[in-house]
């Protein structure tokens, strides 16, 4: 992955589920690769158990195996995944049996590290997560979240997490504005 | 500079830095991309579930970062309508590779075995006896048609171990 590649992981994403569809069984395979670890923070950035994430992650995907033929625009699936994830993380956290609609998700919770976590990081890394702790919960899911995408998915990616149009991408948008703004005032940072 | 600016490349080395931060403090668990294969294929093939049941120096894939098994020998799998065991050994002809022995309850069925890059199908006998060979080293796992003719029954799907 890299920040400058042409197509992102959005784009792959899309490409291997298109071709799944059209009947290129393996490539399945390809867009559990590519999506997972975007997935899997846009979960835990609610702030819910591992296990429950994995569960939400495993639910979404077998929705989307159960409905591919239905999905309208293959190559939003990125997007589709996020939203219904980070959905149904919510649905097991208030242990609901029905699905709930996007507008019964709340805002995400600040993020959290346990001392654990944070004992494996390195000085600079405590660092930074100082300078992150300090935005609002909702820069800190979607800072979360958009670093393990690529540029092209930063606005998707957005707008699947519920933040406004031009929160994010092609411009540095106020999340990722304060935080440079925040490091570049810390003398320790510049190195 | 502003947030209306583009995003340039001290952003993309900021976003970076997050990244690994966050691999570090929460990465992706270990596995966690196989056992989502595992069920969408359950899902996709209206599989019934065989649990492994005995192993001897087999190691099952997700218990652990490092699955290393030096001797690879036995294992048996069953599930209510089926049982399978299967052995591995160095293949005689292609250094590297294995040869599965089989050995599945229903003489007959027809046993595919699923690598990340191939599947091979072989139909027992009479015995319930079957061969594969010169299969790589690698995660594998078996899907078992207990009644080849019957399109409509359900296949049976083992957990994926490593040969």
């Amino acid at each position: 992955m890299s920040p400058t590649a042409p197509d992102g992981v959005g784009t792959r994403s899309g490409q291997a589920f298109a071709d799944y569809v059209a009947g290129d069984r393996q490539r399945l395979s390809d867009l559990v690769d590519l999506v997972t670890p975007v997935l899997w923070h846009a979960a835990r950035a609610q702030g819910a158990s591992p296990s429950t994430c994995e569960d939400a992650i495993q639910t979404a995907l077998l929705q989307l195996v159960a409905r591919a033929e239905t999905i309208k625009e293959p190559a939003a699936v990125l997007g589709w995944l996020v939203v219904v994830v980070k959905r149904e993380v919510w649905r097991l956290v208030r242990g609901e049996r029905r699905e709930i609609g996007v507008e019964q998700v709340p805002e995400g919770p600040a993020q959290q590290l346990d001392p654990e976590s944070q004992s494996v990081l390195s000085e600079r890394q405590r660092l930074l997560w100082h300078h992150i702790a300090r935005l609002t919960p909702r820069c800190q899911e979607l800072l979360r979240v958009i670093a393990f995408a690529d540029r092209p998915d930063y606005a998707a990616i957005a707008s699947s997490l519920g933040m406004p149009v031009g929160s994010i991408g092609p411009t540095r948008g106020r999340c990722l504005d304060k935080l440079r703004v925040s490091l570049g005032s810390d003398p320790g940072w510049a190195v | 500079m502003s947030h209306s600016d583009a995003i340039d490349e001290r952003d993309f080395a900021t976003l970076g830095h997050l990244r690994d931060l966050y691999d570090r403090a929460d990465p992706v668990p270990a596995g966690l991309g196989e056992r989502l294969k595992f069920a969408i294929t359950v899902q996709a093939l209206h599989a019934e579930v065989a649990e492994l049941t005995q192993s001897a120096l087999l190691a099952t894939r997700g218990t652990s970062r490092q699955v290393e098994s030096t001797r690879i020998d036995s294992v048996t799998f069953s599930a209510p309508s089926v049982g399978l065991m299967v052995s591995v050994s160095q293949s005689e002809d292609r250094e590297g590779h294995v040869r599965i022995d089989g050995w599945v309850t229903r003489p007959g069925a027809v046993v595919e075995a699923v690598m990340e890059d191939r599947a091979v199908t072989a139909g027992a006998d009479a015995n319930g006896r079957f061969v594969v060979h010169d299969l790589p080293h690698g995660p594998i796992h078996f899907v078992i048609r207990v009644d080849p003719s019957d399109p409509k029954a359900r296949p049976v799907i083992t957990p994926t171990i490593e040969v």
